[in-house]
């Protein structure tokens, strides 16, 4: 039995204001294994980025429990949840998130900088290129984001997420702000990542893409939907 | 013109909105601005504007310095007989007048006011273009030796002490057992120039017969009194050089043929010097009103930098509503005058706020600095500094409109509607933010390690200990009518009455018939018999309970006893530093001092006293005072306080002729005379402190922008792991750099300085300074830590997924 990376058990998450409260998460149960390529998607609102944000411990839950590789994380501190994030979590982001002002080679090797156990130089050096590798981005390590193309910069993010061999990848609409034809590049590069090994979870409007996951989540007002498609999934659990 | 106000309302509606924006800039623009003005006006006052005589440039001051055999220069006044000498001979003035500054009792009103009285000859009314409220001013009549007892008063003698009687003329007022008769009222718009110190104004002006030089001091050669004055103006293509050359002879010739016969001046000189009226008047305060000024325009450098900042965050906020306005047709100069709407009306609030804050500043100055600072009883808004206030107006609402401007990329403004207003689309450019910074760093660091650098100086001083006691001793003098209204005989007897009525009095502990040590001291030549050596001493008559009042340690030898007193026996005490000059290897007790043609006998050695504010401790010598001096001093018993009225009332005991002339605590003198060193020590911890504050304010303001502006980045590095300390790092090493070149700079003007004022400054310079530049240093690292940390805890202490939110 493949090892279970995350779980999620009764999540929910409130969003609180003066006047009122928003339900975005309700009683969410989701359990993904190592290898998986889960996919989550549904229509603007309900609630699929604040899932890949809980599930990213970049937001806290207000209800219900979570475990990476089975250590409980729903109530550390944040810089307990960095320390996870750092380690056991790639994330993506629909507008590549990169930092101009530092080289390629630099914005991939950030998170290293951030380790608890302190890399050297060549371990770093040895950890980048081979990211870049993965992304085929070898010949632009010297290169600053803004001087690459929107598939490129997302190459380079995803090589960022990668570098810390997270348990698991999350991708938040990886081709949102691409054409389709650099839409599909990428996406191309995440099927050969899990192919690899590479436990993935993304989130996307486009179905064509989620279909290319082996696990389809749907999200409606804050809970999945159970569709009877679904059950056949391995890697999903769900009440 | 139009369209102009119609700019002015949009912009108004704008600011309105956003009050916290309008009320920090002007505010903050117009609390400093209104700072420099007032400092401004004060600049031009006393630098630049002309004094208010019509012959300003010709009138000077004639000082007579009296050098010694070794060259060293004595003193800077005349003897009595000189003064009268060279007034009745010299040619080069024009017009010339003698002028003698005193004080004296006005005994005829009820509250036997004190006042400043003048003696002058009446030229010096003309001298001087002195206007009338009333009567007229001194005539012919009233020249040197006519004894016509007349009077003018002040306009603010008349209005205070006299209630503007418009029935003042002809009527007289008592004053020294002379009545003088009133015959004018000088105008309102009469400027003094004060030639006897600053804020020093006369309250009565009286013919120069009446000056209360006694017969003796009228006929010796060899005393001197500073209260004398030979003023003139000049009328001739000669050089200042070659009239100083001129009457040098005049008056040193006659001087040293009067002393020929006393050994002590042998050799000694007088060398004439003419002193401009400005210089006579305005002394060195010309170099503290620059440094005020650098000061000043330091604290409105950094204002400007905050405001500078405010700017730009107000430009990013208003980046879509230019966007729209370019997107229906408005060009880039469109922009800049809606830029400069905004601008020019803040600033225009400013310098209203300005110019109320420079009034106040005007009014304090001349409350608090009047004893200080020369001529500021003559600041007001005036040309200059309206003038000043709508070309800095004019200056700064440009630069803020071009800088406001500069931050809109116009191409880049459609792309702002297109991404449906995300992201503000204005970024100040890292230079701009560094130079922010650098600039802000250089500034504060130099004016806080300055004033700092001030205020521990001026508390050293006032911490300095003195040598002797203050607390509960009061000082009085009186005075005993007219001159030869009583004999010695009588003085002396009333004197130990009111000494023996003093002494009943349930407040008073102890009594001694002797000057404050506060009080002016006499210069006596004295001659060391052993070694020949003359010099000049300052030297003080005092009685026996004298040195045990002030508990003034004594080092050998004994006081004075009564009878010491009672006989006038020839002794002398002397301080340590005279002792070590007259018997440097041994005991000066028993020495010989020879002063004015007697030989006193040194019977006692005192530890040396530190008078408030003074460099050092001078030779000083304590002869026995004589039973006619009119000098009191009073220890009184804790918690008692003596009024004016009580102590009226005991002389009126004794004799109604006997007035009150000064009373005063010993503890209230010394603050008097550490007045300066009090003013610079608070108002330079002020200025440390507002600067402080101001500076934290604009690093503040910077760093926040410039975190502001990397919300999103630092979100994603918190995503991807970055703990909160390696985003407080990441932030404090981004503006390490830009400190480092603060510092540096700071440094660089300090040296600039250093260098610039070093004859000044030598005394400054030391060792010392560098553990004050370490705490300055210390205390903007404090600024810039906080600056750093506070933008950043909203960040650091909330999920990533907010600021990553917040940002898109």
């Amino acid at each position: 039995m493949s090892e279970i990376k995350i779980q999620m058990k009764n999540i929910s998450k409130v969003f609180e204001t003066e006047e009122m409260e928003t339900h975005a998460l309700k009683d969410v149960n989701l359990t993904i294994k190592a290898g998986d390529y889960v996919s989550i998607s549904g229509p603007s609102g309900c609630g699929k980025s604040t899932l890949l944000g809980l599930l990213g411990l970049l937001d806290m839950p207000s209800g219900g429990e979570y475990f990476v590789e089975g250590v409980n994380v729903s109530s550390l501190s944040l810089n307990e949840a960095a320390e996870v994030r750092n380690s056991k979590i790639g994330f993506v982001f629909q507008s590549f998130n990169l930092i101009d002002e530092i080289s390629v080679f630099d914005n991939i090797a950030l998170p290293l900088r951030y380790r608890k156990d302190k890399l050297n130089t060549q371990e770093i050096e040895q950890r980048v290129n081979k990211c870049l590798e993965l992304v085929s981005m070898t010949h632009r390590s010297k290169h600053k984001p803004n001087q690459l193309s929107g598939g490129q910069q997302q190459r380079i993010a995803i090589a960022r997420a990668l570098v810390n061999e997270p348990a698991i990848l999350l991708v938040d609409e990886a081709t949102g702000n691409l054409d389709s034809n650099t839409g599909d590049q990428i996406m191309d590069v995440l099927d050969e990542l899990n192919q690899k090994g590479t436990t993935i979870c993304m989130v996307t409007h486009e179905s064509r893409y989620a279909d290319r996951a082996t696990t389809q989540l749907k999200l409606l007002d804050g809970a999945i939907l159970t569709t009877p498609e679904l059950t056949s999934c391995s890697a999903l659990q769900y009440v | 013109m139009k369209h102009s106000s119609y700019q002015l309302k949009q912009a108004w509606a704008g600011l309105s909105v956003r009050k916290g924006f309008l009320v920090t800039v002007v505010s903050t623009l117009g609390i400093t601005l209104g700072a420099l003005l007032c400092i401004l006006t004060l600049a031009y006052v006393v630098i630049v504007k002309p004094l208010p005589y019509s012959n300003q440039n010709n009138l000077y001051q004639l000082n007579a310095n009296l050098f010694n055999d070794k060259k060293e220069m004595m003193a800077a006044s005349f003897t009595y007989p000189s003064l009268i000498h060279l007034y009745e001979n010299q040619s080069v003035f024009q017009q010339s007048a003698l002028v003698h500054y005193g004080e004296g009792v006005i005994s005829s009103l009820p509250t036997q006011p004190r006042v400043k009285s003048t003696f002058v000859t009446p030229d010096w009314f003309k001298l001087v273009d002195s206007k009338i409220e009333m009567g007229r001013l001194f005539e012919e009549s009233e020249n040197k030796e006519t004894f016509n007892p007349v009077a003018i008063l002040t306009y603010s003698t008349w209005k205070n002490t006299f209630g503007a009687d418009s029935n003042i003329l002809d009527k007289t007022i008592l004053i020294s057992g002379t009545n003088f008769r009133v015959v004018g009222v000088l105008s309102q718009s009469f400027i003094e120039p004060e030639l006897n110190g600053v804020g020093i104004k006369t309250d009565i002006f009286l013919p120069w017969d009446y000056n209360p030089t006694n017969e003796q001091v009228r006929n010796s050669w060899g005393q001197i009194d500073q209260n004398r004055r030979f003023v003139g103006m000049l009328d001739t293509d000669l050089s200042n050089n070659q009239i100083e050359q001129s009457l040098t002879p005049l008056v040193s010739d006659k001087w040293q043929e009067n002393v020929a016969g006393v050994e002590f001046f042998s050799g000694w000189y007088i060398e004439m010097e003419l002193l401009p009226f400005k210089k006579a008047i305005l002394g060195d305060s010309q170099n503290s009103v620059l440094l005020l000024l650098a000061g000043m325009i330091g604290l409105v450098l950094i204002a400007c930098a905050n405001i500078t900042n405010l700017f730009m965050s107000r430009t990013a906020e208003q980046h879509r509503q230019l966007a729209i306005q370019a997107a229906v047709g408005a060009n880039k100069s469109h922009l800049f005058y809606t830029l400069l709407a905004q601008s020019g009306l803040l600033v225009f609030l400013s310098i209203i706020v300005a110019l109320f804050v420079a009034n106040a500043g005007f009014w304090v100055l001349q409350h608090y600095l009047e004893q200080r600072m020369p001529r500021v009883d003559e600041l007001a808004i005036n040309a200059v500094t309206l003038g000043a206030a709508l070309l800095i107006a004019l200056l700064l609402g440009l630069f803020f409109a071009r800088l406001s401007t500069s931050l809109v990329n116009y191409r880049a403004l459609n792309s702002v509607l297109q991404s449906s207003g995300k992201g503000t689309g204005i970024q100040v450019s890292q230079n701009v933010r560094k130079l922010l910074v650098v600039s802000q760093v250089a500034i504060v660091t130099v004016l806080i390690f300055v004033n700092l650098g001030l205020a521990r100086d001026s508390l050293k001083i006032i911490n300095t200990p003195m040598g002797f006691e203050t607390e509960n001793i009061t000082s009085l003098t009186v005075s005993f009518g007219a001159s030869g209204e009583f004999s010695e005989e009588e003085i002396a007897a009333m004197l130990a009455e009111l000494k023996s009525k003093f002494k009943d009095l349930p407040q008073v502990d102890s009594v001694s018939q002797s000057l404050a040590p506060f009080g002016f001291l006499g210069m006596y030549a004295q001659t060391i018999q052993a070694t020949q050596e003359r010099m000049v001493v300052e030297t003080r008559p005092v009685d026996n309970a004298y040195f045990s009042m002030l508990n003034q340690p004594l080092i050998e030898g004994d006081f004075f006893t009564q009878s010491d007193v009672q006989d006038r026996n020839l002794l002398l005490i002397v301080n340590d530093v005279y002792a070590d000059k007259i018997a440097p290897q041994g005991s000066a007790l028993g020495s010989k001092i020879e002063m004015g043609n007697s030989e006193y006998t040194i019977s006692g050695v005192v530890k040396g006293i530190q008078m408030p504010a003074a460099a050092d401790i001078p030779m000083r010598a304590y002869p026995v005072s004589r039973v006619t001096r009119t000098w009191f001093m009073l220890k009184l018993k804790p918690q008692q306080r003596l009024s004016r009225e009580q102590v009226v009332s005991v002389l009126e005991e004794v004799n109604g002729r006997i007035d009150l002339m000064e009373l005063g605590s010993l503890d209230n003198q010394k603050v008097q005379l550490l007045f300066t060193q009090y003013t610079t020590a608070i108002t330079s911890v002020v200025l440390a402190v507002l600067t402080f504050f101001m500076a934290s304010i604009g690093l503040f303001g910077v760093v926040n922008y410039t975190t502001q502006m990397r919300r999103f980045e630092l979100g994603t590095r918190l995503a991807i792991g970055a703990k909160r300390a390696d985003l407080i790092g990441l932030i404090v090493k981004d503006n390490a750099g830009a400190v480092g070149i603060g510092v540096i700079v700071s440094v660089l003007i300090l040296l600039g300085l250093s260098i610039g004022f070093s004859e000044s400054l030598s005394s400054y310079i030391t060792l010392q300074l560098i553990p004050l530049f370490v705490s300055t240093l210390m205390l903007i690292g404090i600024i810039v830590l906080y600056a750093c940390y506070w933008p950043l805890r909203p960040i650091i202490n909330a999920p990533p997924i907010y600021s990553l939110r917040n940002s898109e």
